[in-house]
C-alpha cells in the first residue's frame, strides 16, 4: 500500500485574492476579475477582457527590504506564492535547513517577456549590451530556481510545461516524488505572467475573447464565459499558486493540519480531431484519464461530489471537456456539482490547475461550491449541471480536470481529510 | 520493495557528430571534434565565433507522420530521434491503440523553440507584431516538443515537458522512470532537445563563458563551453516487458537523484553540495555505493567554475576511490547541447554499458592543479561498465544524476 499524500498549506497570488479564505469568498459571491486591456500601441488588443493581478506588490510577501532585482515578473509571482505557502504550512527556515523541500512548477510561457526583451535588446543595442542577470531569467525554470534560492529549497526542482494542464501534472508529480522516497515535502503548483507578448500571440491565434461590443473572428459578439452559448474565447489571466505536499503520516507526526488528500491522478495526450469529422479524440482521452483516476481512487461515479473544470470560454475546448466528463461519469454526470473558475479568474495557464484545485479545498472546508461566474445561458445538450450561483455541497471527493492546447488532458482526485490518523499508516 | 525495473531498449541521437546513433557513438570513441565556426547566423557582433551546429539534417528522411514544416527545428530533432529510438527498440512504426494508451513521452529542453520567438521579435521590432504568425502559439511554447514527439510516434499516454535547462534530459529520464515504476505506463520515450540559437549564444557570450577555440573540460587551459544543438531520446520500458518480447536491452535505469543548489542562478555551489546530494541520492535509490561506479559521464562544460566544482563534488563523494574512477565529458567533442546534453549523455552511458567502451575527454593537455581525477584524456578506453553515472547541472541550481546498470542476461 503506497503512502497517502496530503496538502498542508497553500500560498497564492491571484486576480481575486491572495489569501485562501478571501479567494473562496470572492468566488462564492460571483466576483469576476476581468477588465479591458488598455494598450494603445497594440490596437488588436485594446478593449479585450483580461484578468491581471490587481496592484501586485511583491514586497508585501517577500519583505519590504527584499532585493527584487534578480526576479522577473514570473519569478516575483512564484516567490510570493512560495513565501505564503511555506508560512501557511509551517515549514520554517530551520526545518528547511534540516530537510530538503522540493519545488514542482507548472507553466506555459514562464519568462516569455524576459526572453523576448533580452532578444530584442541584443538585436537593437548589440549582444554586448544584454544583462547577465536577464540571461539567467531566460531559462524556463528560472522562476523555480529563484524561489529555491530565496527560500533554500534544496530538494528536486522541476518545471513542467503545458499551460492549463501543467499545475495538475505538477501536483501528481509531487505526490509521485514523495511516494518514491525521493523527497519528503514538495511545494507544487504553477505560475504564469500576463505579458504583451502572450496577449499578442494568443489574440493572433484566435484564442482570446473579443472586446465588448466587437465581433471576434468567428463573427459573434462574445463573452469569456465557460460553457456559455456566447463564449468566443478566453480572457487571459495570470497568477501563482503553490501547495505544500507531504505524506500524511509525516504531516500528522509534526502536527500539521491536512487541508485535503491527493488521491490519484492520470494524464494523457491525443491529437486534436479534424473539425467537422465528428470525432473528438481529446474528449475520449479525457474520459479515459478520468476513469483511471476514479478507479485508482476506488470511486464509483456517483461517489464524486464536485467537478472543477478547466473550461475557459474556448469555443470547442469547453465542449470537448464536457464530452469527456459525461463519457466517463455516465448517468451520474448530470447530478454532480460543477464549477469553472476561469469565468472569474480568466485563463491563468500555468497557475490555472492549482486555482481549480483550490476552489475544491474551499468547498470541502465551508460546504459551498461557487458556480460559473458570468454564466447566462449554458450550452444546451452538454448533460452537465451548470449554474451561475454557488451551491451547498457536502464535498468529500472532488475531481479536477484540465484540457490543454493541442490535446493534453489531466485528471486529479482530491478528498476531504476526515482526520483518522490510523488511516494514514 | 518489489518495484518494476526500468530498462533502455532503444536509442535515437541527432548530434553535431551526425544524425543517428552510429555516427555519434563512433565519432565519440574516435575523439572527433564537431565544434567549429558558427554558420547559422552572423557571429560578427560577438567576440567569439565557435559553435557546434548540425548540418545535413533532413527531417523528411526521418519523420513519418508529422509534416516537418509544421513544427519547429527542436521538435524536428526530437521527433527524428524518437523515431530512431522506436525503430531501434524493434517496436512497430504505429503502435496498436491499446499500446499507444500505455506509452508516454517525457522530454527536456533549455530553450524550447527559440527560433519561433526570434521571428516574433523580428516582427515586433519592425512594428508588425499584429501580423505575427498566427501559428506562433502552436509552434513556440516549449511543451509542444513533447507533443510533437507523441504525434510522430503515435503515443497517447502521459506527455510531459520538463524545461529544466541543462539538466532537463536527466529530469525527463527520471520522470519517465517514475511513471514506469508507478505502473501508469508500459513504455516511455525520454530525452531532450535544443537548437542553436542567437538568444542562447548572446547570453553565454555575454557571460564570457564561450571558449575562443576548443572546449577543454577539466583541462588547466580550459576557457569555456561551446554552445551546440541536438536531441537524444531513449526508449524505456519495464524489464519484464522487454524480456517478454525478446528485446535487446542496453542497460537498466538503476536509480536517480535530484536536488537543487538553492545558491545561485548561473553559478554552482562552491563546494558542490547540491551535486553531491544528487549523486548520493541516485546511489542510495539504486542500492549502490560509490565503489560500484565504473564510469562517470560528467557535466563537464569546460568553464572554469563548473569543472572545478564538479571535480570537487566527485572527489568528495568518491573519496580515496576518486582517482581510480574514470570521468569524461563528451562536450569536448559535441559542445554543450543544452537540454539535449544529459539525454545524449544518458544514451552514451547506455552504450558504454552495452559495449564496454567509454568515450574520452578530448582536447585534453594537462590537468588542473585542483582536479586530480582520471579524465580519460583524448583516447577512448575499453572498460567493462557495470554501473555508469550520468551527471547534469543547470541554471537555476538544478542537479540530476541518473545511474545505468548492466542487466545480467
Amino acid at each position: 500500500m503506497s503512502r497517502r499524500i496530503g496538502i498542508t498549506g497553500v500560498g497564492l497570488v491571484s486576480a481575486l485574492a491572495d489569501e485562501p479564505l478571501a479567494f473562496h469568498r470572492a468566488l462564492r459571491a460571483g466576483a469576476r476579475a476581468l477588465q479591458p486591456v488598455v494598450e494603445e500601441s497594440l490596437p488588436d488588443l485594446a478593449g479585450r477582457p483580461h484578468a491581471p493581478l490587481p496592484d501586485f506588490a511583491p514586497e508585501r510577501y517577500l519583505g519590504a527590504d527584499a532585493n527584487l532585482r534578480p526576479l522577473d515578473g514570473a519569478g516575483r509571482r512564484l516567490a510570493s506564492a512560495a513565501a505564503l505557502a511555506l508560512d501557511a504550512s509551517g515549514w520554517s527556515p530551520s526545518m528547511r535547513a534540516a530537510e530538503p523541500v522540493g519545488l514542482v512548477v507548472g507553466t506555459m510561457f514562464a519568462g516569455m517577456r524576459t526572453i523576448a526583451e533580452f532578444d530584442r535588446r541584443a538585436l537593437e543595442a548589440g549582444p554586448q549590451y544584454v544583462m547577465p542577470l536577464d540571461f539567467a531569467n531566460t531559462v524556463f525554470n528560472a522562476a523555480a530556481g529563484q524561489a529555491a534560492i530565496r527560500y533554500r529549497l534544496t530538494g528536486p526542482n522541476a518545471t513542467l510545461g503545458g499551460g492549463p494542464v501543467a499545475a495538475v501534472q505538477a501536483l501528481g508529480y509531487a505526490a509521485q516524488l514523495i511516494r518514491s522516497g525521493q523527497v519528503r515535502a514538495v511545494l507544487a503548483g504553477g505560475v504564469d505572467e500576463l505579458s504583451r507578448e502572450a496577449l499578442v500571440c494568443m489574440a493572433r491565434a484566435g484564442l482570446l475573447s473579443a472586446a465588448a461590443g466587437a465581433e471576434n473572428s468567428s463573427g459573434r459578439p462574445g463573452a469569456p464565459v465557460p460553457f456559455d452559448t456566447r463564449r468566443d474565447g478566453c480572457a487571459l489571466g495570470e497568477g501563482a499558486v503553490l501547495f505544500m505536499i507531504e505524506a500524511i503520516d509525516d504531516a500528522l507526526e509534526r502536527g500539521a493540519p491536512i487541508l485535503a488528500e491527493i488521491v490519484s491522478s492520470a494524464s494523457a495526450w491525443a491529437p486534436p480531431g479534424e473539425a467537422g469529422s465528428g470525432e473528438d479524440p481529446v474528449a475520449d482521452a479525457l474520459a479515459r484519464v478520468i476513469s483511471t483516476a476514479l478507479a485508482d481512487a476506488g470511486l464509483a461515479p456517483e461517489q464524486l461530489d464536485a467537478w472543477s473544470s478547466s473550461a475557459s470560454g474556448a469555443i470547442s475546448g469547453d465542449v470537448t471537456e464536457a464530452r469527456g466528463f459525461v463519457a466517463a461519469l455516465g448517468a451520474a454526470a448530470s447530478t454532480i456539482a460543477v464549477t469553472a473558475v476561469k469565468g472569474a479568474l480568466g485563463e491563468a495557464l500555468g497557475a490555472a490547475g492549482a486555482l481549480q484545485t483550490l476552489v475544491l479545498l474551499g468547498a470541502m472546508r465551508d460546504g459551498f461550491l461557487p458556480g460559473v461566474a458570468g454564466l447566462e445561458a449554458g450550452e444546451p445538450g452538454l448533460g452537465i449541471r451548470l449554474q451561475a450561483a454557488e451551491q451547498a455541497v457536502d464535498l468529500k471527493n472532488g475531481l479536477v480536470t484540465a484540457v490543454g492546447f493541442e490535446g493534453a488532458v489531466e485528471a486529479l482526485v482530491v478528498r476531504r481529510w476526515e482526520g483518522d490518523p490510523h488511516a494514514a499508516r | 520493495m518489489n518495484r518494476r525495473r526500468v530498462v533502455v531498449t532503444g536509442l535515437g541521437l541527432v548530434t553535431p557528430l551526425g544524425v543517428g546513433t552510429a555516427p555519434t557513438w563512433q565519432g565519440l570513441l574516435a575523439g572527433r571534434i564537431a565544434t567549429g565556426p558558427v554558420r547559422s547566423f552572423d557571429a560578427g557582433p560577438y567576440r567569439v565565433d565557435r559553435g557546434a551546429e548540425i548540418t545535413g539534417f533532413c527531417p523528411e528522411h526521418h519523420l513519418q507522420r508529422v509534416p516537418a514544416e509544421s513544427i519547429g527545428r527542436a521538435s524536428q530533432f526530437a521527433a527524428a530521434a524518437a523515431r530512431m529510438a522506436v525503430a531501434d527498440a524493434g517496436l512497430d512504426d504505429v503502435p496498436s491503440p491499446a499500446m499507444a494508451e500505455r506509452s508516454g513521452v517525457a522530454m527536456g529542453t533549455t530553450s524550447g523553440e527559440p527560433a519561433e520567438i526570434e521571428r516574433f521579435d523580428d516582427a515586433w521590432i519592425a512594428g508588425r507584431s499584429a501580423e505575427s504568425d498566427p501559428r506562433f502559439v502552436q509552434r513556440y511554447p516549449f511543451h509542444v516538443i513533447a507533443q510533437n514527439v507523441a504525434a510522430e510516434v503515435g503515443f497517447r499516454g502521459p506527455v510531459r515537458m520538463l524545461p529544466n535547462a541543462c539538466a532537463a534530459g536527466n529530469y525527463a529520464v527520471a520522470q519517465a522512470t517514475e511513471l514506469l515504476r508507478s505502473g501508469a505506463v508500459d513504455r516511455m520515450l525520454a530525452g531532450g532537445a535544443d537548437i542553436f540559437s542567437r538568444i542562447t549564444y548572446s547570453g553565454f557570450a555575454r557571460l564570457g563563458a564561450v571558449a575562443p577555440d576548443r572546449c577543454r573540460p577539466f583541462d588547466r587551459e580550459r576557457r569555456g563551453m561551446i554552445p551546440g544543438e541536438g536531441a537524444g531520446v531513449l526508449l524505456l520500458e519495464t524489464l519484464e516487458a522487454a524480456r517478454a518480447r525478446g528485446a535487446h536491452i542496453y542497460a537498466e535505469v538503476a536509480g536517480y537523484g535530484l536536488s537543487c543548489d538553492a545558491h545561485h542562478m548561473t553559478g554552482a555551489h562552491p563546494t558542490g553540495d547540491g551535486a553531491v546530494r544528487a549523486m548520493e541520492r541516485a546511489l542510495s535509490s539504486a542500492g549502490a555505493v560509490p565503489g560500484d561506479v565504473s564510469y562517470v559521464s560528467a557535466h563537464g562544460t569546460g568553464t572554469q567554475a563548473n569543472d572545478r566544482v564538479e571535480a570537487i563534488a566527485i572527489q568528495r563523494l568518491f573519496g580515496a576511490r576518486a582517482a581510480a574512477t574514470p570521468v569524461s565529458s563528451i562536450k569536448s567533442m559535441i559542445g554543450h547541447t543544452m537540454g539535449a546534453a544529459s539525454a545524449i549523455e544518458a544514451a552514451v552511458c547506455a552504450l558504454a554499458v552495452r559495449d564496454g567502451w567509454i568515450p574520452p575527454t578530448a582536447n585534453f593537455v594537462a590537468a588542473d592543479d585542483d582536479c586530480h581525477l582520471d579524465f580519460v584524456p583524448n583516447v577512448a578506453r575499453r572498460l567493462p561498465v557495470k554501473l555508469a553515472m550520468n551527471n547534469a547541472y543547470a541554471f537555476g541550481g538544478s542537479n540530476a544524476s541518473v545511474l545505468f546498470r548492466a542487466v545480467d542476461a
